[in-house]
């Protein structure tokens, strides 16, 4: 009896051993080998310096027991879990990011990212990292950058310039209202603001993925902010790879201003621009023209 | 680096298999068996009578674990780990499914937790990213997952009751018992999720080896009351909110698989209290948005997690609330990594005698204070995590001598009520998410016992465990881990917490040496 | 008299020389042409509806159609870039800009070729806003909001690509910018023909590009001043 324990105990490591090696027609799903185009990157976030590289926190040890899941090995958004996940990860390989401060076609800061990753994206599996110290964030934004050569041949844009806010009066709201008829918004994000305008079921993003606009009366927080300052950087930059484009060239910044004003009333969260909308909403009823197409004679709201 | 550390930590584990062999002491022997039933879901407890050489059991332990280690180092990391003949399953832990993320995301090494995991279970199980509510998940998505490790486990106590000829109870004598086969633990049957949003619940069945099952947890919480991470409420019975938690940590084996800390009562004590048991009652928890800061209070009946109003002896439980407070603070060490410390304090009550009908216990009365008061750390160097834990117990005079508190003339002379000092470290080396070494040192020191008439010793306890984890498998759908472990402890006129013995029969030596070595393959999906 | 030879040779060589160095780089006049021609059955190409968008809508009598393949009588494939892949100087002296045109809801020419670093005008013709969103890959990727009445939109693309663009508000609208790093290159018309004039002599691959069939590439070998006559024929599936 005792030998028989004994030689089981020593065999079992070189069972295990042999079950290991052993040539098998069904690899693993889940490849931890990542593979960064330049694993070397780096980030520079406030004080911080990133690194992509490093055994004992480097970013891309964080990436493998962090992110790898979904944006997969290689960075490319094709994660074990990616095909149950909607919208889809990020693929990094292409270096085109929604949340920026630089102008659209341009890649983000350094900052952009690490505020990407601390905040995560409501109503997208994205987490908040935000229980993450700051150095392992900054490490994980050089992790995101090693997976495209653009960040070796190329430089951040320029971030666009934010003048002060306009002050919140009911003149603002309804410049913005007209502005939101003018510049069409309504053709995606719907008269209300409910994501259901014309165009908006036919609305793909740049991989071909079927893709929902904004629905402002769901009051859940923007993909890149909660603030005015975050509402107004994301239709100024646009959000690359989707259908929203940038309206930098087309809006002068007052006028920008009037729109996040307006576009404030169609959340339902307590704002100033929302109860000063309300007020008006009930004294002048019947003056207001619809939004809408023909230039508001028809549609609701 | 690496190296070094492998090097080390292997020739600790041979030399510990030496030298922790049998050993005796002449100390005067004094027993009462005192602690609660080890409530952890299943871990497995046999006994057979066998005799075989301790000292070399114990080296064999010691080989065989360095050739595993040797084993799952050499493979941990490279690709030729990861292809095990497994065809895709279609069944998958809960949350992972859930949102996607790999184990090592909310994991150290699963059970364990790391700071992002502790906040998301912190939150009520959501990433709190509008999508927490289970009306958002597929109608085929069931929040369930169940844990159960088959293993092959050695025990081996000394001085232990023994026939010395087999078969003749008259022929009592004392000698070691060892015993060795493989053997199933218990399973967890776990399921744990949101109702709604900001509403979150957990249910957990767990049975031992004998499908004898029982409710670990079962409890609702309301979570961020008034819009505030810093307002949680739960209600029923779960784990108290130990920084340190006996539940989701690394061992598994009989004497690795408890904190002597968190069970201890002193030999000839009626306390059933055990801070690693999960208790019945409600918490007010609250944390800060990142989690660094944590607090908990919780009021809980004094019955040990019981139902039916029983204590963990089975006999009547009394009608007063314990107390449970604890605090703790992370602070960021840049690339270190997050270091986490607190505090916590349980007060609570037990009765002495019992208030009867007929002569039958209907509740208890007399009761007497205790409490369990001290500090937790969770810290991190790079690769290497390291826990330490102390405590400070103290129970009353007449729960330490097991004497109603109205026979106050029943005590014996210079009665005291008992105190100790416990505490271990803990530490943990993750080489990488899939491999992780663990190791353990604990120790209890009375320090007032309740009878002046025992040995100051009577009761310590000095406990080692040692051993690694590794994890061929680490996705999103199901959980594999190889586990090998060894643990000794060495108790002194106390029973093995272990359960594989009882307390020394030799009455040259109060000391009974208990230690498991286990290998099992412990899965979850 | 071998002096006279000389003299006289020598002479020649500079004239030559210098013919040459004013010249700049050899002009050539020698011409590739040709025809695409495709083989099998095209898909039919499918109207378009444009009633979410009755300002366009109304610009067509009739429903304009897809334009993915464009065939013309004879068997003849429209909208085919031709170019040389290989064998010529590189990028020429641009005449001018390109322009593309949003018009009826229609990008107006369907498929336009340019050079690297050639200035790019979109206009916005229509009453309706478009947003223009060409996704480059080499290139970069960016989306503009050009509400009507919008100046042009100046811009360039500084590495050669296919690049697909579309309008998000219109879903039909497909257009392809073709960024080239040579000067030759033509477009077949419904008849199918294309022609790439002043090659010097050499060895040149010429390139065929059809958005939906792909590229065909042939060798062609040009004497000074020499015309060659090439066909490509496309494969077409009715899907």
């Amino acid at each position: 009896m005792k030998r028989i324990a004994i030689t089981f105990a020593l065999m079992l490591p070189v069972v295990v051993l042999l079950l290991l090696t052993s040539a098998s027609p069904c690899l693993a799903q889940i490849d931890h080998n990542i593979k960064p185009v330049n694993g070397s990157a780096e980030a520079k976030v406030g004080g911080l310096t990133g690194h992509a590289a490093g055994e004992q926190q480097g970013g891309i040890m964080l990436y493998r027991r962090f992110c790898v899941g979904c944006h997969g090995p290689a960075g490319d958004g094709t994660g074990e879990n990616a095909q149950w996940i909607d919208p889809k990860p990020r693929d990094f390989t292409l270096a085109v990011f929604k949340c920026r401060s630089t102008p659209t076609g341009t890649l983000p800061t350094d900052d952009d990212l690490f505020n990407a990753v601390t905040r995560g994206f409501d109503t997208t599996n994205m987490p908040s990292w935000r229980p993450l110290t700051d150095q392992q964030r900054a490490n994980l934004v050089a992790a995101v950058k090693s997976f495209s050569p653009r960040w070796q041949n190329e430089k951040p844009g320029t971030p666009i310039t934010i003048p002060a806010e306009t002050p919140i009066n009911i003149e603002s709201v309804l410049r913005g209202r007209a502005l939101f008829q003018k510049m069409e918004c309504w053709k995606c994000h719907g008269p209300a603001g409910h994501g259901d305008g014309p165009s908006a079921s036919t609305l793909t993003d740049s991989k071909d993925n079927p893709i929902r606009p904004y629905n402002f009366s769901t009051g859940t927080r923007f993909k890149c902010g909660t603030t005015n300052q975050d509402l107004y950087r994301i239709f100024m930059t646009g959000l690359d790879g989707t259908p929203m484009p940038s309206f930098n060239d087309v809006l002068k910044p007052e006028d920008a201003w009037d729109l996040v004003h307006f576009l404030r009333t169609l959340q339902p969260l307590t704002t100033q621009e929302a109860s000063l909308w309300k007020a008006y909403e009930t004294a002048h009823r019947s003056e207001i023209k619809p939004i809408g197409p023909d230039n508001g004679a028809g549609g609701s709201k | 680096m690496l190296g070094g550390i492998r090097t080390a930590v292997d020739a600790a584990t041979v030399l510990l298999g030496w030298t922790f062999r049998s050993r005796t002491k002449n100390k005067i022997s004094e027993s009462r068996i005192g602690f609660a039933p080890n409530e952890i879901g299943g871990r497995m407890v046999t006994v057979a009578p066998k005799k075989v050489n301790a000292r070399r059991w114990s080296l064999l332990s010691g080989a065989l674990m360095f050739a595993c280690l040797v084993v799952a180092i050499v493979l941990g990391d490279t690709p030729a780990a990861y292809t095990l003949p497994i065809h895709k399953v279609v069944a998958i832990p809960a949350f992972a499914r859930k949102y996607g993320l790999p184990c090592s995301a909310c994991h150290t090494a699963w059970p364990k937790l790391n700071n992002f995991g502790m906040t998301f279970r912190d939150n009520g199980y959501q990433l709190m990213n509008d999508r927490d509510s289970p009306i958002y998940q597929n109608p085929s998505y069931f929040p369930i997952t169940m844990r159960i490790t088959p293993n092959w486990h050695l025990e081996h106590n000394t001085n232990q009751a023994v026939d010395t000829t087999p078969g003749n109870g008259a022929t009592a004598g004392s000698s070691n018992v060892t015993t060795h086969g493989f053997d199933l633990s218990g399973i967890d049957l776990w399921t744990a999720g949101t109702l709604y949003n900001n509403i979150s619940f957990s249910l957990l069945p767990s049975s031992d080896e004998n499908a004898s099952f029982h409710f670990e947890n079962a409890f609702v919480r309301f979570d961020n009351l008034k819009g505030s991470s810093w307002f949680n409420f739960k209600f029923g019975k779960f784990e108290l909110n130990n920084l340190i938690s006996e539940k989701r940590f690394l061992f598994l084996s009989a004497n690795g698989g408890s904190y002597q800390s968190y069970h201890f009562v002193p030999p000839g004590d009626t306390n059933d209290f055990g801070m690693g048991d999960n208790q019945i009652g409600v918490e007010l928890m609250g944390h800060s948005k990142n989690d660094y800061t944590r607090y908990s209070v919780a009021v809980l009946s004094a019955n040990d997690g019981n139902v039916d109003f029983l204590s963990a002896f089975g006999t009547p439980s009394g009608r007063t609330y314990d107390t449970y407070l604890t605090f703790d603070q992370a602070f960021d060490l840049g690339s270190f990594g997050i270091q986490r410390v607190g505090g916590y304090a349980y007060i609570g009550e037990r009765p002495t005698y019992y208030q009867t009908g007929g002569g039958t216990p209907l509740y208890g009365i007399g009761n007497k204070p205790f409490y369990r008061v001290g500090f937790t750390g969770d810290l991190n160097f790079g690769k290497l995590n390291i826990m330490p834990f102390y405590m400070h117990g103290h129970d009353n005079v007449f729960l330490g001598n097991g004497v109603p508190s109205n026979m106050a003339s029943s005590l014996p002379a210079g009665a005291q009520g008992p105190a100790w000092n416990a505490g271990f470290v803990e530490f943990g080396y993750y080489q990488s998410p899939q491999l992780v070494i663990i190791g353990r040192y604990e120790l209890v020191r009375m320090q007032a016992q309740a009878n002046s008439a025992n040995p100051s010793n009577l009761g310590n306890i000095d406990a080692y465990a040692v051993g690694f984890r590794w994890y061929p498998i680490m996705f999103s759908r199901a959980g594999l881990a190889l586990h090998t472990e060894y643990a000794i402890t060495k108790n002194i006129g106390i029973a093995p917490l272990s359960g594989t013995g009882s307390a020394s029969v030799n009455p040259n030596d109060p000391t009974v040496w208990s230690s498991s070595f286990m290998v099992g393959f412990d899965f979850d999906f | 008299m071998k002096t006279k030879f000389f003299v006289t040779l020598a002479a020649v060589v500079l004239a030559g020389s210098a013919m040459l160095v004013a010249a700049g780089p050899p002009a050539g006049n020698g011409t590739i042409t040709g025809k695409v021609t495709y083989t099998g059955t095209p898909p039919k190409m499918k109207p378009i509806d444009m009633t979410k968008e009755p300002s366009c809508a109304k610009q067509h009598a009739t429903p304009v159609t897809t334009e993915n393949v464009m065939t013309g009588p004879g068997n003849t494939l429209e909208d085919v870039v031709v170019f040389i892949s290989a064998g010529d100087a590189g990028p020429a002296e641009p005449s001018g800009a390109a322009r593309y045109d949003q018009k009826g809801c229609q990008y107006l020419p369907h498929v336009l070729p340019m050079q690297v670093g050639q200035q790019l005008q979109i206009y916005n013709d229509d009453q309706t806003s478009h947003n223009i969103h060409p996704l480059a890959k080499t290139n970069q990727e960016w989306n503009k909001s050009q509400p009507a009445g919008s100046p042009p939109i100046d811009t360039k693309y500084e590495k050669p690509e296919f690049i697909p663009v579309k309008c998000n508000i219109h879903p039909w609208m497909h257009g392809y910018f073709v960024v080239l790093s040579t000067g030759h290159y033509s477009v077949t018309g419904q008849d199918g023909a294309f022609s790439l004039k002043g090659l010097p002599a050499g060895k040149y691959t010429v390139t065929a590009w059809q958005e939906q069939y792909g590229t065909q590439t042939q060798d062609v070998t040009l004497g000074a001043g020499e015309s060659k006559a090439i066909t490509f024929s496309f494969k077409a599936l009715p899907y």
